[in-house]
């Protein structure tokens, strides 16, 4: 603070405490310039016009109290210094306002034209301190991502010299080779793809560590997905005579989650499974139901492996770990798998864990949120405590122009869904998840919170956008059609959550007739 | 019937050989460019059944390649495999949206690779004729 005058808003309620401010303020020596108001509301409206150099606020106002008071500006003002003028009584609600990023408190009755002045020019200069402290954890976070994007695009091109012809030399595109050429070449396979996954690995964990890996959830009939996961492991498993076995309960209904992503996770952990358990042993995958947590479903992966220690369970979902104690002697790997895991079930809303007990092999057991219609309905069919006068189920049947159109097909369904969720209204129309897993063909499904006569109107809007997209032009299909769904009667006492529930299975019984009763029941 | 022609579009020359290794052994025809501007060019000339392409290459990148390549009647219907080395959640839905029909990231799996290449000329192959 040196030559220019700092703009000062005080958001006080009291005139004689605002006054007396003002005036330690003006004897201060930093010169300033005040603004008062009495209100929050006031406060927060006039941070856009003129955005203060630093604000002092009683917690205390007619509008909001308390805590409320500071995390409502900290909101708001994220990067201006607060300094909280607080009465004797609510000096421990002061205190605990500074572990939430307000900056300093003054106690009101005991401030002095020096104390203040300090109070503010400190809170300014902390702050600075703080956002270029922020500033530069960023820029290194961008920095590193930056560089392990650009080293891995770097190794990817060796490796894939390496890659390509030692497949060469393994197919015998360039001459016959020997058994124990073929052994050694074999080997390098291995190793190469090892390194590939490594290659990847690096950049995903990179990605987690700074929030960027987007999940794009579907309707997931996650028992089809485990037995993909074990068949692509069967291999693997078979060739290091492992048994891999899979037990799931045939009743349990659809996740809602990215598949692609939930593979992964399944990958990584009947990988790490069979890796850890000895010639003869067995890894096995379940997926049950738990009573006491009705809204998700609980997968686990066992093995009859060495087991982990109690300290290296508590850091094996830690970046970079290794358990040094591990009796496996092979390759380990860099320790990426099971913290990307972890993100990766966190971004879909589940937990992930391990109980082991040396000697006795390892659980690893992760949770996934259940799709539930119900769930994902409430926001757009009720209005104000009421359910909606309407509700339509809207259907869209897409089919690309030929079979082998298939190519980008899933891109082109991504990009349908982007364009139909731009057709609704977002507080009253549901574009529900897909329900296939990329299929030739695919069906979208609208609950729209409307009349048959306004469905109408969306329809054309719909058609007209996804007119535009190329694939389905000429011999592509769209077909749209609407259909009421039947409301309970509202003067049945019924609670709100009982209603839309009642809705939800209407929805459901149509879902199912449209895709031809090939899904499971969805009972939530 | 004559083999399918598939022009390599890499800088990378021990990666242009072993694709032509492998697509000459799966009785395809194969020509070379290693950059943007020559690919560009060769289309033209040699009128390729299909093209793989690079992202990362130099005089005019893969995005410049299928742009171009877009722009021209005829060249448009070659089906464009891309195969790079850079990361697909920051280049391939562009690359899909400008018009390539398949990405793959290097290393690829061959069998996966052939695959798409049989099925994206047995496609370009039953295109309709577009009216001039």
């Amino acid at each position: 603070m040196n030559d220019h005058s700092t703009h000062v808003l005080l958001i006080e309620d009291n005139p004689g405490d605002a006054d007396l401010v003002r005036l330690r303020l003006v004897d201060g020596k930093t010169k300033v310039e005040v603004s008062c108001v009495n209100r929050l509301s006031d406060g927060l409206a006039s941070l856009k016009e003129r955005p203060p150099g630093v604000i002092l606020l009683d917690l205390n106002l007619p509008d909001s109290q308390g805590a409320e008071t500071f995390r409502k500006v900290l909101e708001k003002a994220p990067n201006v210094p607060i300094v909280i003028l607080s009465g004797q009584d609510d000096e421990e609600l002061a205190i605990k306002a500074l572990h939430q990023g307000v900056q300093d408190y003054l106690v009101k009755g005991a401030i002095s034209s020096n104390g203040l002045d300090r109070a503010m020019r400190y809170a300014v200069e902390r702050q600075a301190l703080l956002r270029s402290l922020e500033m530069s954890r960023k820029q290194q976070l961008e920095f590193k991502n930056q560089f392990l994007s650009h080293v891995s695009h770097e190794l990817r091109t060796p490796l894939t010299s390496i890659h390509q012809f030692v497949t060469i030399l393994l197919d015998g595109l360039a001459g016959e080779i020997s058994p124990e050429q073929r052994d050694h070449l074999k080997t390098i396979f291995k190793s190469v793809n090892q390194l590939g996954a490594m290659v990847r690995d690096l950049l995903e964990a990179s990605r987690a560590e700074s929030g960027k890996i987007r999940i794009e959830p579907r309707c997931v009939p996650i028992g089809d997905l485990i037995r993909q996961a074990v068949a692509m492991m069967q291999p693997v498993a078979h060739e290091k005579e492992v048994g891999l076995e899979v037990g799931v309960d045939t009743r349990i209904p659809f996740v809602h989650g990215d598949p692609g992503r939930i593979l992964e996770v399944l990958i990584n952990l009947i990988e790490n499974g069979i890796k850890f358990t000895p010639q003869g042993g067995a890894v096995t995958v379940q997926a049950c139901l738990v009573q006491t947590d009705p809204d998700f479903v609980y997968l686990s992966v066992a093995d009859t492996g060495c087991g982990i220690s109690p300290e290296a369970r508590a850091l094996v979902f830690e970046r970079l770990y290794q358990d040094p104690n591990s009796v496996d002697n092979s390759r380990k790997g860099l320790g990426l798998g099971l913290f990307i895991a972890k993100e990766l079930v966190n971004l879909h809303g589940g937990r992930i864990w391990v109980a082991s007990e040396l000697g006795h092999g390892s659980t690893f057991s992760f949770t996934l949120p259940l799709y539930s219609l119900a769930k994902l309905l409430f926001p757009v069919i009720t209005c104000q405590g009421n359910l909606r006068d309407n509700v339509v189920l809207v259907k869209a049947v897409l089919r690309p122009v030929t079979m082998t159109a298939r190519a980008n097909w899933k891109e082109t369904c991504q990009r349908c869904l982007e364009i139909l969720q731009r057709c609704v209204f977002l507080d009253k129309d549901l574009v529900l998840p897909p329900m296939t897993v990329a299929m030739a063909e695919e069906t979208f499904l609208v609950v729209a919170s409307t009349d048959l006569e306004r469905a109408n109107i969306m329809m054309a809007r719909i058609r007209e956008q996804l007119g535009k997209v190329a694939e389905l032009n000429g011999t592509g299909k769209l077909e749209l059609t609407a259909e009421a769904v039947s409301l309970p009667d509202p003067g049945s006492g019924r609670s709100l959550e009982e209603q839309v529930q009642e809705v939800a299975a209407a929805v459901n019984e149509m879902v199912q007739t449209v895709l031809g009763g090939k899904q499971g029941s969805e009972n939530k | 019937m004559t083999n399918s022609k598939i022009m390599i579009v890499d800088d990378d020359p021990d990666l242009r050989q072993a694709l032509r290794l492998r697509l000459r052994a799966n009785h395809y025809d194969t020509v070379n460019a290693a950059d943007g501007y020559s690919a560009i060019a060769l289309a033209y000339k040699e009128q390729p059944d299909l093209i793989i392409l690079d992202l990362g290459l130099p005089a005019g990148d893969g995005f410049v390649v299928l742009e171009r390549l877009q722009k021209d009647d005829k060249l448009s219907t070659i089906p464009v495999i891309v195969l790079t080395a850079r990361d697909p959640q920051s280049s391939e839905r562009r690359a899909l949206q400008s018009g390539a029909a398949a990405f793959f990231q290097k290393p690829a799996d061959n069998a996966e690779l052939l695959d798409m290449i049989r099925a994206s000329l047995s496609h370009a192959a039953t295109k309709p004729v577009l009216p001039s």
